[in-house]
């Protein structure tokens, strides 16, 4: 409730302001002149009767004009030397003795003048902390049509830089690579331009509404021959499939197009990895192979494992790690081709691992994981808990997440080796497993998602995403996408947990999944045939 | 409260009219928290010739309603948003847009974070959700486009309209 003060007060100020619309031009705030302040203890002249026909003064029925203006002079004379409160004691008798038409008139035409240009008026720094509190583009953009001076205004960086931050646009991002170059670039001058953050929110806000309920498909392969996708990296500049049929196939990330195939391998393709040209890959010929992209050749082979590798990583273009159902781990200099290190120590197939800096933790079929220093092949710790196999695991230079057959994942501490926590919640194999900072998402064989916080060890969302296994899913800070062998692939809003839309129609079943800011890649069974979509969300050309 | 046995602050507004507060009161404003430390015990009334009377009392009312509130800390929290607004403060802001301009200034001066960010999320309100032309409306500006320039805008705007 306002006091009878405020009411008085706030009056008192809008008579200030009135004041100070009648000066000519008000443009950057100045402290306001009070005339009448100095002015105290004026008798006020016997004010004349006011005549109805004061207003509007265009009507000088009565007087003749130049009458008119006489007395108008003497009121307005009369009225700069009285105080304040003899003003508004004589515009209160003014307006008492108005009528309707009268007054709507006077509302009318004081209206306006009550009426500040905020954004105009104010200095820019306040204009733009007003900006501040509106994280909805739609209005920014409306109010970039106001005026030119507006239009200005939203054209500043501050504004759009927020918008970023609060819609998490961040301009680098630590799980995707940063932007390629816009296709609705106009010209190359333009992308020479310095960096936007404007161009930088429509942008990504577009990709963004694509994501939701836009994008199209890039392009679609159907496999001559039938076989199972085993392995797929989408990154810099390629789209790597690594298949049961003892191909690997390499595509253009930018258009989709088939560019190659890498053929040696004498049984299937299990494993894969690569860093700008040099690609490592292994399976069930028990060869690791070390190719270079750009020439498509074969430049090393290297054996050693006895039996299948099941898992493969490089920790840069010099130094890969394989893991075999042999139970072994092999280092190797994969540019020299050379075995630096064998980690033996598991009791059964080593079934999935993960580098980080000079670590590598492995994940195996005897319920234990192991932490290995990769620089000098010893077995750090040894990490056992598990009741079952283990599947999956992730990795990120502190924590390490366990995925297993016994339903639950774990979290070991890299330094210590001792667990951290159990996630209990999946009702069956915990097979997929991503981990960013203190958010991990975990897919089971029960269809479900679960995603955790892991400094509460909380799960924090439950979805039942597939009616099958998850056969792989993938995050990032807004959503989640998920396959299954349900043949769906679903995308998630991490925030929310709430389902957004089917990414591609229906198959048998996803085999493989990725995704980058811009594009989607999904690998999947359908009509009995192989097939790769590649979706593209980024801005078109209009 | 032992508000009588609290040293009372004395200000001067513009048009040199007294005002006596409360130190904690004054205090919300961080301008005046650092002058009084800087002056320590003083008499003197603080001239504050950049307020008028009627925007002191409205600042005077803010800060006795919110005396006793937590201090802001100042990184900036990147989820704020103009939609937390409780009823006082969103009765305290009905006023004509002439006071809440002078009001935006008058907290900017006198350094009250949280009144500032009241009365630009206010301000800020005003603008939400409202056409080109109803934003005008709302603070009487004129369209001083010409039909191309209008066009190009509208173009330029295109993209985060039907999203």
């Amino acid at each position: 409730m306002l006091k009878g003060k405020d009411i008085k007060d706030s009056s008192l100020g809008s008579s200030i302001s009135q004041e100070k619309q009648t000066l000519p031009i008000m443009q950057r705030p100045i402290p306001p002149e009070i005339p009448w302040v100095t002015t105290t203890n004026f008798h006020s002249l016997p004010t004349p009767a006011p005549s109805p026909q004061l207003f509007p003064p265009v009507n000088t029925e009565g007087f003749p004009p130049s009458a008119q203006e006489e007395f108008s002079r003497t009121v307005r004379m009369g009225f700069q030397n009285m105080n304040n409160l003899q003003r508004q004691r004589l515009l209160a008798e003014l307006l008492n003795s108005c009528n309707t038409e009268q007054l709507v008139f006077v509302s009318n035409y004081i209206s306006p003048r009550l009426k500040r240009d905020f954004l105009k008026d104010l200095p820019i720094e306040l204009s733009l902390h007003i900006l501040s509190f509106i994280n909805d583009p739609k209005t920014l953009s409306r109010a970039s049509s106001v005026s030119k001076f507006w239009r200005s205004l939203l054209n500043d960086e501050f504004t759009w830089k927020n918008l970023c931050v609060r819609h998490h646009f961040r301009r680098r991002s630590s799980t995707a690579p940063e932007l390629p170059p816009s296709p609705t670039s106009e010209s190359p001058s333009s992308r020479n331009n310095k960096f936007s953050y404007k161009d930088h929110f429509r942008r990504r806000y577009i990709v963004e509404s694509n994501w939701k309920h836009g994008g199209r498909t890039l392009v679609t392969h159907i496999s001559p021959d039938i076989g199972v996708v085993t392995s797929l990296q989408m990154c810099q500049s390629y789209i790597v499939v690594g298949m049961d049929n003892k191909k690997i196939h390499i595509f253009d990330v930018s258009d989709g197009k088939y560019i190659k195939t890498l053929s040696g391998h004498e049984g299937g393709v299990w494993a894969l990895q690569y860093i700008d040209e040099v690609l490592v890959s292994g399976g069930c010929d028990r060869e690791v192979r070390v190719w270079d992209i750009d020439t498509a050749k074969c430049k090393h082979v290297l054996h050693g494992h006895t039996s299948t590798v099941r898992s493969l990583k490089m920790k840069d273009k010099k130094i890969a790690v394989s893991g075999s159902r042999d139970a072994t781990l092999r280092v190797w200099n994969i540019e020299e081709g050379l075995l630096l290190h064998l980690l033996a120590g598991h009791q059964a197939s080593v079934r999935c691992m993960e580098i980080c800096g000079d670590i590598v933790v492995s994940g195996s079929y005897d319920c234990s994981a192991r932490v290995w220093d990769i620089a000098t092949g010893e077995c750090l710790h040894v990490l056992q808990g598990h009741y079952s196999q283990i599947y999956s695991i992730a990795f990120d230079g502190e924590k390490i997440v366990t995925g297993s057959l016994d339903s639950t994942a774990r979290v070991w501490s890299r330094q210590t080796g001792f667990c951290l926590g159990v996630l209990q919640g999946h009702t069956s194999l915990v097979g997929q497993l991503q981990l960013h900072e203190s958010i991990l998402v975990t897919g089971g064989s029960d269809g479900a998602i679960r995603i955790w916080d892991l400094d509460t060890y909380r799960c924090v969302q439950h979805i039942s995403a597939h009616d099958n296994s998850v056969t792989c899913l993938q995050f990032d800070e807004k959503r989640i996408v998920s396959g299954g062998n349900d043949g769906h692939v679903k995308l998630w809003d991490i925030e929310t947990g709430d389902f957004i839309r089917e990414m591609t129609s229906a198959g048998n079943a996803i085999w493989r999944l990725a995704f980058q800011e811009t594009k989607a890649v999904v690998l999947l069974q359908r009509e009995g045939k192989t097939v790769m979509e590649v979706l593209d969300f980024d801005a078109q050309k209009s | 409260m032992s508000s009588n046995e609290q040293k009372k602050v004395k200000l001067t507004s513009s048009e040199g009219t007294e005002f006596q507060v409360e130190r904690s009161v004054a205090e919300r404003s961080v301008l005046l928290k650092n002058m009084l430390e800087d002056v320590g015990e003083n008499d003197m009334a603080i001239p504050l010739p950049n307020v008028t009377g009627p925007i002191l009392t409205k600042v005077i009312d803010y800060c006795t309603h919110h005396r006793n509130d937590p201090i802001q800390n100042h990184d900036d929290d990147p989820k704020k948003s103009s939609e937390d607004i409780d009823d006082w403060d969103a009765e305290f802001c009905k006023v004509d847009q002439g006071t809440l301009f002078e009001l935006i200034l008058a907290a900017n001066y006198l350094d009250i974070k949280p009144l500032l960010d009241l009365t630009c999320k206010t301000v800020a309100n005003m603008i939400k959700n409202k056409s080109p032309e109803e934003i005008r409306a709302t603070f009487n500006i004129a369209n001083d486009f010409t039909p191309e320039e209008e066009e190009q805008v509208r173009k330029e705007n295109e993209w985060c309209e039907e999203r």
